[in-house]
């Protein structure tokens, strides 16, 4: 561009030369330091306690993003922490009058990150409105251990805690900075996680729980994390809530009213986001008291409230942030092409990708079956959709699997990575039993597998989407930075691979359905399994994606990766695979390499048909 | 490079977005109480939600209170100006609204709100800023235990006390004519149960057996089973810890059961006046005994004048909850005239504890926890009325021992 | 032996009236996959409308359900296409958000209509019980019982007989297809919407005989309709009916048996404990998981 500018134009690109990472970091250190020095220019008690309950808010709805925004599991309870770590410094302080109340900050917060275990594993085999609902009965629930248990917590007259000893005149600091240090905690472990593995993995949990297990993501021991997680810090924004309040009880302290202000303020700021639990929250909180305060009273804040949420879920639905930032990028891509209309890479080569994909010689393969069923069973009511099914996958093979629609090759490879769990038969993997195992296990154990219609994370990245794989498990794993560093960059490697390199940082939704496929793979590839199921891999795809696609299996065989392809594509098949297996009505019909198939007439009556002819020229 | 950034960076633009405008609107709040002005007083109430019946009830009392207060001529020779915000009931606003009304409206003198789970919390507010705090209703013992020097209770007795007038006449009674069992179903709940708690020693101790003791959760609705299992153990008295709901409720179920004790006692239902006989029948109040701080037709210091200009203001029967506020409007007045002045609430709360108050509910005096000494006044409805029949200086009727529902008399 | 009795029969008259009240949410469900956390509110609105009738004209409070359900039906039905429709295929989270916002503006306008003070309705047989034997059964309960197992039986019959009926599980199963049939399924959503609110209504006219309310009371009942609703399984009507019985049953026997305490927790407790074991309720069924997440 010229510099021959008006001065719109001059400041137009100034204003999208700035970095907004270093805008936004520049605003949230003007706000930081507002908040931090507010106490000491203002002695206005009203606005001290309103920031204070607002930080109260803020904690807990950022926590609860982990859980509800992060892995969306929903949780209407979350306030029952709130009320847990309140309890617990109420117990602690009228037990033992002489100790520092300030002791316990901690340690209610590990009463509530327990309790958030327990309810974790509770809640395991629930989803969506079940779950809702399991933490509502939850908040109950406590709420009646804590009015019954009177020996414990004096039952619904209560606990009184002493007022605080200092000063008058800074009587609500302490209270006001340690909210504010726990808030800092707060959202620096919800950065940290957003960075990491365990996030990546959560967010594949939110997205598609079922696929995310079949990439290793260990279903059970990611969300019960994301529970203590968001329940640790609000453990101990609550125990700060109550000394504050210097009264705890049960009606107070557990109320659902409690947690319906913190799902509201997650939404209304934006759930997943980083700052948006904080900005709800203090919006609400402002709201919530001006409307009781200045338009009048008990009824008109109802419908302030109500009508706000109906307004916000309807117009509003993914927050605030989000829209600025929606609306925002609009305006800058206005005009410009999407990347996503640009073409698929050429491709790099494997040898690029050593580190992470481990290379075998060919030689040295063993004469075995790698991946091998027996028996296999599987029925839906009457409808016997695997009937006895047994094959085996020859170590270093490609191997085809192909049949009439409805005979089971897709339920196949469900039974096989555990999307559908068996009812009878066995399934061997290089010399050790899967069947039982659940998904992520199998993951582990070498087996990785595509989807027929692509599933990716659609709100997560393409790098993203590859991150999140989990090649094994272990804690320290999961803590691993995965949007930067080693694991993003091996993850790029096999972006570059598969052609996708230059689409990183699309979100997976925008992508073309070839382009998915693409990503899927590399998906797979950074599990480095020992077998690759690939369902339909050539369908709906253009004919110079098949081609790639051939070579690309070609290639990584070659290397010693054992494929087993689902296919309908004849001559995409027949070139390629040997075994083959034909599937019909549900178990195996015919086995052998591509020429005996052809000519087996028993596979001929049933699939190929008699006219069928293999034009040389189609072949990969 | 990530898309967080960007989004991060929005939101801390909203973030000190909100926060700036709070700030701002903060400013310009230094209107300090200017001596020739009207004296503001502060006080929340659950005008809405749970409590809102005795909520609005003690508003009414409190605005009677000013009405005459300023018609003779106001507090120190300056109006009195009240400022009620609504606290719907709930804890964190009425925390809020107590230190709007000490931060913001700058009020020189506070009053206390209904309930002692809202008392409890408020009254903290209050004594963190030094500030007298006069509690009309919030009987709770609980209250009284922190060792606070600004708090007091415009009541003449504390909630484990409330009964102990009863119980003595109980235990006074001839051999044949004392109940032998007795049930105290009571509801889980702060003020309620103390009040069952401290009856129940003192009937024990005289020999009443207790053949029923059960404690119901808040949001009971159905006491068929309650009323039933109490029907089982054919109880003479039973004595009901209640708030207004489950007391009508339970009555109800007992009626329903045709299970009528001899002697019925039940705490705070019964001194809702019109709201309780229409609840459960005029004809079903005959004998029902309570404890109350206030009866309209008690010979006490302006009372009279207080049940007239009620009546013409509001109409009915004068609600327990209205005459307790406007007898807490009475101890800060008193306490605030005998001092002289307004500024030192430390002088007006030391005054309060050395010295009795008349009030409309007769004399109160405390302790020096703020919890008052007094006795509290057991009513009877007779002939669809509420009566007072003890203590015997007190009483405006002769006390009868047996509920008769079905009666009218 | 006899308070055995009188207890199981107590609860069985509750779960009648909780299996009313519940019948309206599992179908909204079952059909729209929403969960209408403003059903709560709209049995109390229910028991609002019969006591304004009541009050107001002298009517039966009971008889008065004729005339209740409509009014009720109507403000579904505008409901729906006001508010729900627009976020119908929404994610969860956004329709619990909207129907408890829903929920706080209708406990707002009824404060406001009728006020905060505890109302009750008192028809003269309200204090009167059949008795047999040992027994006594209150009149309200047993009318009440009756009347919402009559509502429930035409629930049942206009769902499995009629044309109508088969049209909205056609939509519950499968809506693309049941189009594809020829069913609007829009007008079939906002239909079973406001019939399933009709019912609440219905069932509210019945519990503000039975028990006095305030505005803030459909807190305690929407808890309660969840609960029997998961424990039903989400969607089954059957489901719902004995999930409502055990509720009520479980309500009266931990009164008498137990403690009057814990009366209104263990309910939750067993749900918690059922679903722990069958997450998807009774009679609920599970989704198939190998299909492509929707």
């Amino acid at each position: 561009m010229t510099s021959t500018g008006t001065v719109e134009g001059t400041s137009q690109r100034f204003w999208t030369r700035i970095q907004p990472l270093w805008l936004g970091r520049a605003l949230a250190l003007v706000a930081a330091v507002l908040l931090i020095v507010y106490p000491l220019v203002d002695d206005d008690l009203y606005y001290q306690n309103m920031i204070i309950l607002s930080l109260v808010f803020a904690i807990g709805a950022s926590g609860l993003s982990i859980i509800s925004g992060f892995t969306g599991y929903i949780s209407l309870g979350q306030g029952a922490f709130i009320g847990l770590g309140g309890y617990t410094i109420g117990v602690l302080a009228t037990r033992l009058p002489d100790s520092n109340i300030w002791l316990w900050v901690p340690i209610s917060g590990l009463v509530s990150a327990l309790v958030a275990l327990l309810l974790g594993f509770v809640s395991l085999r629930s989803r969506g409105p079940s779950f809702v609902i399991i933490t509502v009965a939850f908040l109950f629930l406590v709420q009646v251990i804590a009015v019954n248990w009177v020996s414990l917590t004096n039952g619904t007259a209560g606990m009184t805690l002493p007022l605080p000893t200092w000063d008058r005149e800074i009587a609500n600091w302490p209270f006001y900075y340690v909210l504010i240090g726990l808030l800092a905690l707060q959202l620096l472990m919800t950065w940290w996680i957003r960075r990491t593995k365990l996030g990546m993995g959560l967010i594949a949990i939110r997205e598609d729980e079922t696929k995310a297990a079949t990439i290793g993501i260990s279903l059970p021991t990611q969300k019960i994390i994301a529970f203590m997680a968001s329940a640790l810090v609000v453990g101990m924004a609550g125990a700060v809530y109550g000394y504050y309040l210097t009264f705890i009880d049960p009606r107070g302290m557990f109320s659902i009213l409690l947690s319906v202000q913190l799902v509201l303020s997650m939404l209304i700021g934006g759930k997943a986001t980083l700052w948006g639990p904080v900005l709800g929250a203090f919006f609400i909180e402002w709201l919530n008291e001006t409307a009781n305060n200045d338009w009048g009273g008990g009824n008109t804040r109802l419908f302030l409230f109500g009508g706000l949420l109906v307004a916000v879920v309807i117009f509003l639905p993914k927050g605030i942030l989000p829209a600025i930032e929606s609306a925002i990028r609009w305006s800058r891509t206005r005009g410009k092409a999407g990347l996503v209309g640009a073409r698929i890479g050429t491709g790099g080569s494997l040898a690029s990708i050593t580190d992470r994909v481990q290379l075998v010689d060919r030689s040295e393969i063993p004469d075995r079956a790698i991946l091998e069923v027996k028996n296999l069973r599987k029925h839906f009511g009457g409808v016997k959709a695997v009937d006895g099914a047994s094959f085996l996958v020859p170590e270093g093979s490609i191997t085809g699997l192909i049949g009439p629609n409805g005979s089971g090759k897709t339920t196949i490879f469900n039974l096989i990575d555990d999307t559908i769990r068996a009812d009878a038969g066995e399934i061997w993997l290089d010399g050790q039993r899967l069947d039982g195992l659940p998904s992520w296990e199998r993951a582990h154990r070498g087996l990785g597998r595509t989807f027929q219609i692509t599933r990716l994370f659609r709100e997560m990245t393409v790098l993203e989407n590859v991150v999140a794989v989990q090649r094994t498990f272990s804690l320290g794993q999961l803590g691993r930075v995965a949007v930067s560093g080693a694991e993003a960059r091996s993850a790029e490697e096999l972006l570059e691979y598969v052609g996708m390199r230059a689409f990183r940082d699309q979100k997976a939704h925008a992508l073309s359905y070839g382009q998915q496929k693409m990503v899927e793979l590399a998906q797979i590839l950074m599990l480095d399994p020992k077998v690759i199921l690939l369902d339909e891999p050539a369908g709906g795809i253009n004919p110079v994606l098949i081609e790639r696609m051939g070579e690309m299996i070609r290639e990584l065989n070659s290397y010693g990766k054992t494929f087993l392809l689902v296919e309908h594509n004849m001559p995409f098949v027949l070139g390629l695979c040997d075994p083959i297996h034909v599937l019909a009505r549900g178990r195996n019909m015919a086995s052998g390499t591509p020429d005996q198939i052809q000519r087996d007439p028993a596979v001929i009556d049933a699939y190929l048909g008699d006219d069928f002819v293999l034009d040389e020229k189609v072949q990969p | 490079m990530s898309h967080v950034p960007s989004r991060q960076g929005l939101s801390a633009l909203a973030l000190t977005g909100v926060l700036a405008l709070s700030l701002a609107a903060c400013g310009g709040d230094d209107s300090g109480s200017d001596s020739d002005g009207p004296i503001t007083i502060g006080t929340s109430l659950p005008l809405t939600g749970e409590f809102s019946q005795p909520g609005q009830a003690a508003e009414q009392g409190y605005q009677i209170w000013q009405d005459m207060v300023n018609e003779s001529g106001g507090l120190l020779g300056r109006d009195v100006e009240l400022i009620v915000k609504d606290d719907a009931s709930n804890q964190n606003t009425i925390v809020a609204d107590y230190n709007a009304l000490i931060g913001q409206d700058e009020v020189d003198l506070l009053l206390g709100t209904f309930s002692s789970l809202l008392n409890l919390p408020a009254s903290a507010v209050a004594e963190k800023n030094q500030m007298l705090y006069i509690e009309p209703a919030g009987g709770s013992p609980e209250i009284f235990s922190r060792g606070f020097q600004y708090l007091f209770f415009a009541q003449q007795a504390t909630a484990d006390r409330q009964g102990l007038v009863f119980a003595d006449w109980v235990a006074g009674l001839p051999e044949d004519e004392r109940p032998q069992t007795a049930a105290y179903p009571t509801l889980d709940d702060p003020f309620a149960a103390p009040v069952v708690e401290g009856a129940r020693e003192a009937l024990e101790a005289a020999g009443v057996e207790t053949v029923y003791e059960e404690t119901y959760a808040i949001d009971t609705r159905n006491f068929d089973t309650i009323v039933s299992a109490m029907k089982s153990a054919d109880p003479d008295l039973v004595f009901h810890g209640a708030q207004f709901e489950d007391g009508v409720g339970m009555t109800r179920s007992m009626l329903k059961a045709g299970f009528a004790p001899d002697m019925f006692f039940q705490t705070n239902a019964p001194s809702f006046g019109d709201q309780f006989s229409e609840g459960v029948g005029a004809d079903n109040t005959e004998g029902v005994f309570y404890a109350v701080s206030h009866h309209p037709d008690a010979d006490t210091p302006g009372n009279a004048e207080f049940v007239r200009a009620y009546e013409e203001e509001y109409g009915g029967v004068v609600p327990e909850d209205a005459a307790d506020a406007y007898a807490a409007g009475q101890v800060l007045q008193a306490a605030v005239e005998a001092v002289g002045s307004i500024e030192d609430q430390g002088a007006l709360a030391d005054w309060l504890r050395e010295n009795e108050v008349q009030t409309i509910l007769g004399p109160l005096s405390w302790d020096e926890t703020g919890a008052p000494t007094g006795e509290f006044l057991i009513g009877q409805w007779q002939d669809g009325e509420a009566q007072i029949v003890l203590p015997e200086e007190a009483s405006t009727a002769e006390i009868t021992r047996f509920w008769t529902p079905g009666d009218a008399g | 032996m006899n308070e055995l009795l009188q207890t199981l029969i107590l609860g069985l008259l509750l779960g009648g009236v909780y299996a009313l009240a519940a019948s309206g949410l599992t179908l909204i469900f079952g059909v729209m996959r929403v969960i209408n956390i403003a059903h709560g509110a709209f049995l109390i609105l229910g028991a609002f409308v019969t006591y304004w009738l009541w009050d107001g004209f002298g009517v039966d409070p009971l008889l008065a359900i004729v005339l209740t359900t409509p009014i009720v039906f109507a403000l579904g039905w505008v409901t729906y296409w006001v508010v729900v429709s627009p976020v119908r295929t929404a994610p969860m989270a956004s329709t619990v958000l909207l129907t408890f916002g829903l929920a706080l503006v209708l406990e707002g306008a009824m404060g406001e209509i009728w006020g905060n003070n505890s109302t009750a309705i008192r028809p003269a047989y309200g204090d009167e019980s059949f008795t047999l034997g040992e027994l006594f059964l209150p009149k309200a309960q047993v009318y009440g019982g009756l009347i919402a197992v009559l509502v429930l039986v035409l629930l049942w019959v206009v769902l499995t007989k009629t044309w109508l009926g088969r049209a909205i599980r056609a939509a519950a199963t499968n809506p693309s297809s049941a189009e594809l049939v020829g069913i609007k399924v829009a007008a079939v959503a906002a239909l079973v919407f406001a019939l399933g609110i009709a019912a609440a209504g219905a069932g509210g006219a019945i519990t503000g005989v039975l028990y006095p309310f305030v505005p803030g009371s459909h807190y305690q009942w929407i808890a309660r309709l969840l609960a029997i609703v998961v424990l039903g399984g989400l969607g089954s009507l059957n489901g719902a009916v004995l999930a409502a019985l055990m509720f009520g049953l479980a309500e009266t026997l931990t009164s008498a048996y137990v403690s009057p305490a814990w009366a209104t927790a263990v309910p939750y407790a067993i749900v918690f404990a059922v679903l722990l074991i069958r997450p998807q309720g009774l009679l609920g069924t599970r989704l198939r998981e190998d299909a492509v997440a929707a």
